[in-house]
């Protein structure tokens, strides 16, 4: 996030685009109701009735992967009207004639045609987000997870720029990570390009300081793979050695039986995991490994803030930490990585760091810091681009175009498949379905589908049916709602009995290789009517 | 009337320096390829003036530096490598040069005043030095928010 959660509360206009963040990210919804209640204007712009459009001032319900075109319509709109934060532009923008020439090719009529918003909603969210004074971006997933999710996020950047909304509080441009500490694992470097504190291993004098602390020569300067090519290179050899670190892959890649398939041709894969999952079956070798709980170290969420985690139950005989595992195997390799602790490892991290170097397990030892914190003095940094700066000095707009997802319905997948994630459960579920609580509370999958497609193929809640794409076919409970548009579906990937990722699109985003689980097309028929009525669907389903 | 006019001497030195700032700054910013690093250093070389400016009114009520607050030193500066100037610099590398020289001329200043020879020479000297650390606390503060972006 450029900015922070807290300041969320205080934001005049919240535009929320592509994230369910009452069921995702519930503690970041807080601040946004919290803002709402102080007066705040409040836009969620999703292909779902999610259940902050509760909170909404507009709903605003997009045609699934049409969110450029409405961005575009959406600036376009705003330039026509004068709203435009003409003195950011100039002062802080390198090209600003291209972006008005740029979204002058999507008039809010043609806008509308793509995405399918009214044109005086398209005009009134305009009105809205230009005339006042200070707005914040919110987005996750639903506006990555495309095979246009990079240019997704600079058409934000861009709708961002124009009204001048970064460098000042309660604004930015705000993505809420996926999990808990995706942040952290990318600011420790689990990225196939970089060091921690996003150091480019291709360059020559990252490299000299890294070797020089610690005391080795020879380490690679050529970016790895990301994980999508990793795995099909396993098909042609390219791969041979998976080393999986509490990722249950089988479960959260699209196109299920492609990954397995992948998985299967490793010469090696070994897992450290928690509990046996979908993965597991697939490993030659299990490490169990040390659940949040048991571990100690440090989380960074998404508002960049760094804090620690302690130890608070015994684990159970036979687990070790991630890290313990590590050295152990590369002692047995000849390799002494001299990891003792993790505070140990921190510390040998931070020496190295750079937005991370004046954040030390003392100083957090009961409130985080935010990096940006260079040194032992700094209190860490609330939001970045201060007073418009950024890293290339002015903000670069970028051209981006519209276009559809890279599989859309057609006669024999009449659907469009989008999934996500539910309240009650974590990610594939590997802890949240251990958890008897949360299991009672939302036992099995269910895939929404609209009143008007559901009478049209005598569905009713409750039912059984039959998803199935060109990639395979779940078998799952109905649940008739207007939660979803006519023509659009969803489920989640929590359960590996009816798991969404068997039906997803292995389509990704080129820059990221983000799949594209947000859109596919699927069929849908009934199985096999409900045996009772299902009176608790409603209750089981939405927070 | 001495002390007075040996007052006046260290802020008309400090003037001379605040000039060649000045000069510094603006030879730099011809320079630069970066439209962004150019306009900041056209911006440095304008707070210079301003600080040449203060001082000019320092000379005519010395009690001005006395009520400079002393800002929050983060040590960022302290904790940057000096880049080396080039024409391609990128902005974060404008403003870690930036801070470093804030930081060099109130160290300097720091220095003359632990080795002054009275109070109010002292009072002087830390004021001076107060007026650059503020500088380079704001310009840490820009550096801070552009020079640690993530990258995929």
């Amino acid at each position: 996030m450029t900015n922070s959660i807290q300041e969320l509360k205080d934001a005049e206009l919240i535009f929320v685009i592509g994230s369910n963040m009452t069921e995702g990210h519930p503690v970041v919804s807080y601040y946004v109701k919290q803002a709402v209640k102080k007066g705040a204007t409040l836009i969620v712009t999703d292909p779902r009735k999610t259940d902050l459009t509760r909170w909404a001032t507009h709903h605003v319900q997009i045609k699934l992967g049409s969110d450029i075109a409405y961005i575009n319509g959406l600036m376009n709109e705003i330039f026509k009207n004068g709203w435009a934060d003409e003195t950011f532009i100039k002062e802080h923008t390198e090209n600003p004639d291209d972006i008005r020439k740029w979204v002058q090719a999507y008039p809010v009529e043609r806008a509308s045609e793509i995405c399918g918003v009214p044109v005086d909603k398209m005009k009134e969210i305009a009105r809205l987000l230009g005339t006042t004074k200070s707005a914040a971006v919110c987005y996750t997933l639903g506006i990555t997870e495309h095979i246009c999710g990079t240019d997704n996020v600079k058409t934000l950047a861009n709708l961002q720029m124009v009204l001048g909304n970064l460098g000042r509080p309660s604004a930015g441009l705000n993505p809420l990570r996926g999990q808990n500490n995706v942040q952290g694992a990318c600011d420790m470097g689990a990225l196939p390009n970089v060091f921690h504190c996003y150091q480019p291993v291709d360059d020559p004098k990252v490299i000299e300081k890294m070797e020089k602390a610690w005391g080795v020569t020879g380490l690679s300067n050529k970016p790895g793979y990301k994980m999508p090519t990793m795995l099909r290179k396993a098909l042609d050899g390219g791969t041979k050695i998976l080393y999986c670190i509490a990722d249950n892959t089988v479960q959260t890649e699209p196109h299920m039986a492609h990954t397995i398939k992948e998985l299967k041709a490793l010469e090696l894969f070994i897992v450290c995991d928690i509990f046996p999952n979908l993965t597991t079956q697939y490993a030659h070798v299990i490490f169990p490994d040390y659940a949040w709980g048991e571990e100690e170290g440090t989380f960074s969420n998404t508002e960049r803030r760094v804090q620690r985690v302690r130890g608070a139950l015994k684990p159970p005989a036979g687990c070790r930490p991630s890290w313990w595992i590590l050295q152990e195997l590369g002692n047995r390799l000849g390799v002494d990585l001299r990891f003792t602790s993790s505070r140990a490892i921190y510390e040998d991290m931070r020496r190295t760091a750079t937005s991370y170097a004046g954040i030390t397990y003392d100083r957090i030892e009961e409130q985080g810091l935010q990096w940006p914190c260079p040194t032992l003095e700094h209190p860490g940094t609330t939001f970045l681009h201060k007073d418009g700066n950024f890293s290339r000095g002015k903000g670069l707009f970028s051209k981006t175009d519209w276009v559809p997802p890279a599989e859309v319905p057609d006669a024999e997948y009449p659907f469009a498949l989008s999934t996500g994630r539910r309240l009650w459960h974590y990610h594939t579920a590997t802890q949240t379905r251990n958890s008897v609580g949360l299991e009672n509370l939302f036992p099995e999958e269910l895939l929404e589908i609209h009143p008007q497609d559901a009478a049209r193929l005598g569905i009713k809640s409750g039912d059984m049916v039959k998803a199935k794409s060109r990639r395979g076919e779940i078998v799952l409970k109905a649940w008739v709602t207007e939660r979803s548009a006519p023509g659009l579906c969803w489920t989640s990937f929590h359960f590996e009995e009816a798991c969404g990722n068997v039906i997803t699109n292995d389509a990704f985003d080129p820059v990221t290789e983000t799949a594209e689980y947000k859109a596919c097309a699927i069929k849908i028929e009934k199985v096999k009517s409900a045996e009772t009525p299902m009176i608790d669907l409603h209750r089981q389903a939405r927070p | 009337m001495k002390e007075s006019m040996d007052i006046n001497s260290i802020l008309n030195a400090a003037i001379k320096r605040e000039e060649e700032a000045y000069k510094f700054y603006k030879d730099v910013a011809e320079r630069m390829d970066n439209k962004a690093v150019r306009e900041a250093f056209q911006q440095f070389a304008e707070d210079e003036l301003g600080h040449k400016d203060f001082l000019k009114n320092c000379l005519k009520d010395p009690s001005l530096l006395k009520n400079l607050p002393v800002p929050k030193d983060y040590k960022v500066a302290e904790a940057t490598e000096a880049p080396l100037l080039s024409v391609d610099m990128k902005p974060a590398d404008a403003m870690a040069l930036a801070m470093k020289k804030e930081q060099e001329a109130a160290e300097f200043y720091l220095k003359l005043a632990k080795t002054a020879v009275n109070s109010q020479y002292q009072e002087a000297f830390r004021g001076l030095a107060n007026m650059e650390l503020d500088h380079k606390t704001r310009i840490e503060a820009l550096f801070v928010g552009i020079g640690y972006p993530e990258v995929f």
